[in-house]
């Protein structure tokens, strides 16, 4: 029986950009009503069985004290420690579970723990997050059908989804973190509140997505040479003075003008090192691998990313093939309805 | 986010120095000769001491009923502290306040508080008052999650946000008030979503992490020197100890607390400080044996001190 994920990140859209930006708090209780939009969109497409990430705001168990749906609703079988490896380990529970498709809310950051989980069942990330490129605003509800299209292969999924190219972090050679959008190297040496906002300290940006209408790094690379989501390329630029100047908007709210001092498309399998010592690298834009000096580090393309689940995509394939208005039985489609007039 | 190698071997002494601190306290409770109750900070020195690391002595604190790391972290004096739990006359209220009451104005502490939600009202007011003197001092505000579902605390947010008061409203998370989890009195757990309210900029960062809480306090106290009103900075940490000292805390799991200790603060930033080259074993050694004498010295102070004259009983009361 066909089985979707939910994992809901009750940490995301909480960091220090609410302080040193201006982000909006995500409060938990949009994300219950979030998921319970989603719930409705699986259960009126025919869903059966629902696993959820537990978590210590139970935003799932709140979901379902509003609502009555006909699903089978249970947890993932761990102990929620209120950490991000809480996000990676239900992914992997919920692709040896057999998991159709899997539903997150969360930003950049809640993603990239999900991948590191696992990158085979088809991801549809709704953006709970903050500097978001990853995920999507979407409506939840139509999340849920999509996801219950995809879970269900009511819409192949070679139709519905793409996959992703990923940047994986190297420790002399050996792969040891990932990020889904960018790896940014900065002039630190503490992890501390994790997200990065001076943009004076950063030195060196890998992308492997860039759109000039994102927001974060990636808008700075996108701004120069776009890179969609599901092109097998990325981008390496180097900051510094004397640059060609990019006024970029790099966090909410927070437009800064940067000099690009080097821009490189860069290939599926390029490698970038990492120089300088000490340093830290941002992964999705929090502050994650410590660089010491005593090790190589560097980040390279690789295109075993995450398959993910382009919502309006899936729609359009549903709509191709009637899924949701079926033709009736030895009758004629129905006519297109006018427009009518509202005044 | 940058801060001075002094400033981090001042923060890390300042946590070694609470929970020795605290750790006597917890001995010479046990031995029956600190009198009243003690609720003890175990566990959640970053917080205080990452926080104080922004201030200087002009700025105000407020505390509460868990108070001896805000106060330690703002400088006050350990010999007056501890003859206070001692109940003596040399103790910070002459003996008559003990651990809940400990205050020292001339660094800005304007005193623990045995009221849940009782801080944030005095740190508005405390704040306004900055304002309307025209000084850029800023007020503190320490309350727990427990003290977030008290009006007190919502009526001060409220205000401090309205008049844009140079007030930072701290609150630390350690997931139970008494013995009732957040889980259970708290609707919205997430004591930051409730900022917005109050149009407040929030932030929850990990309350274990020092450098995490030090660079949340940094931003929020530079905005509010400057004018740009209050913040909410939830820490989410955890007491290692009981909410008093001699509640066995059977409402927590051995396993939720061996979980929280391996998060230990302390032994965090110890080994960070070593990584990074700020600190050398040796150093380490000296600065734990510096701070076991003052404590020490400080239980001496208060031992050999006087009780207060039972003549006494009627002075330094207002009502």
């Amino acid at each position: 029986m066909a089985l979707v994920g939910i994992i809901a990140n009750p940490a995301s859209g909480k960091d220090i950009r609410r302080l040193v930006a201006f982000g909006s708090v995500f409060d938990n209780q949009e994300k219950v009503r979030i998921v319970r939009r989603v719930l409705l969109g699986l259960a009126a497409m025919g869903m059966e069985r629902v696993c959820y990430m537990p978590d210590t705001y139970h935003i799932v168990e709140r979901a379902l004290r509003r609502i009555q749906v006909p699903l089978e609703v249970f947890p993932a079988d761990f102990r929620a420690r209120g950490e991000p490896s809480d996000s990676t380990e239900a992914a992997r529970v919920m692709e040896a579970l057999g998991t159709g498709c899997v539903v997150t809310l969360g930003g950049d950051g809640t993603n990239r723990v999900v991948a590191k989980g696992s990158c085979a069942v088809p991801v549809l990330p709704i953006s709970t997050g903050t500097n978001n490129v990853f995920p999507a605003m979407i409506e939840a509800t139509v999340a849920g059908l999509a996801a219950a299209l995809v879970a269900r292969g009511l819409v192949p999924e070679e139709e519905a989804t793409f996959r992703s190219t990923q940047l994986e972090v190297l420790r002399d050679g050996e792969p040891a973190d990932l990020a889904l959008v960018d790896a940014v190297v900065c002039d630190d040496v503490f992890l501390g509140s994790r997200a990065v906002w001076d943009i004076a300290k950063v030195r060196q940006i890998v992308l492997n997505r860039a759109a000039p209408g994102s927001i974060g790094f990636s808008s700075i690379g996108g701004l120069l040479h776009a890179v969609a989501p599901d092109a097998p390329e990325g981008l390496y630029l180097e900051l510094g003075p004397g640059g060609r100047p990019v006024t970029a908007p790099v966090a909410p709210g927070l437009i800064e003008t940067v000099g690009v001092t080097t821009l490189r498309v860069l290939g599926v399998g390029d490698r970038v090192e990492v120089r300088g010592a000490p340093a830290v690298v941002a992964l999705d834009g929090e502050r994650e691998v410590e660089v010491t000096g005593r090790e190589r580090v560097s980040i390279r393309l690789s295109p075993h990313g995450p398959r993910v689940v382009d919502v309006e995509r899936t729609m359009a394939a549903a709509a191709r093939r009637g899924v949701l208005a079926p033709r009736r039985r030895g009758g004629r489609p129905c006519p297109a309805t006018p427009n009518v007039p509202t005044s | 986010m940058s801060i001075t190698r002094e400033k981090l071997v001042d923060a890390y002494t300042t946590m070694v120095k609470i929970r020795t601190f605290e750790e006597h306290a917890a001995q010479l409770f046990a031995e029956g000769k600190i009198p009243g109750f003690v609720h003890l900070y175990v566990g959640e020195e970053a917080v205080a001491a990452g926080v104080c690391a922004t201030l200087r002595d002009s700025d105000y604190i407020t505390s509460t009923h868990r108070g001896h790391g805000h106060l330690i972290s703002k400088g006050g004096d350990v010999k007056r502290m501890m003859a206070e739990l001692f109940g003596k006359r040399t103790g910070y209220c002459k003996g008559k306040g003990g651990s809940m009451h400990i205050a020292d104005m001339t660094l800005g502490i304007m005193g623990a508080n045995g009221i849940v939600g009782g801080g944030p009202p005095l740190a508005a007011g405390a704040g306004f008052a900055c304002k309307y003197l025209g000084r850029d001092d800023v007020a503190v505000c320490f309350f727990g999650d427990g003290a977030a579902n008290q009006g007190t605390t919502h009526e001060a947010m409220n205000l401090a946000s309205c008049w844009k008061l140079p007030v930072v409203f701290v609150n630390e998370n350690n997931r139970y008030g008494i013995s009732c989890s957040v889980d259970r009195a708290t609707c919205v757990t997430d004591i930051a979503d409730k900022a917005a309210a109050f149009d407040m900029p929030a932030v929850s960062v990990d309350g274990n992490d020092l450098m995490a809480v030090y660079e949340a306090a940094s931003e929020a106290v530079e905005r509010a020197r400057r004018g740009a009103g209050p913040t909410l900075i939830e820490c989410k940490t955890y007491r290692q100890r009981g909410h008093f000292e001699g509640d066995p805390a059977g409402y927590r799991s051995p396993e939720e607390v061996a979980e929280w200790k391996a998060k230990d603060p302390i032994p965090r930033l110890e080994k960070k400080l070593l990584e990074m080259g700020v600190l050398a074993e040796d150093r380490i050694r000296e600065i734990r044996a510096g701070v076991l004498a003052e404590v020490e010295e400080a239980v001496r102070f208060a031992e050999e001190s006087p009780l207060p004259d039972p003549s006494e009983v009627t002075e330094d009361v207002y009502a």
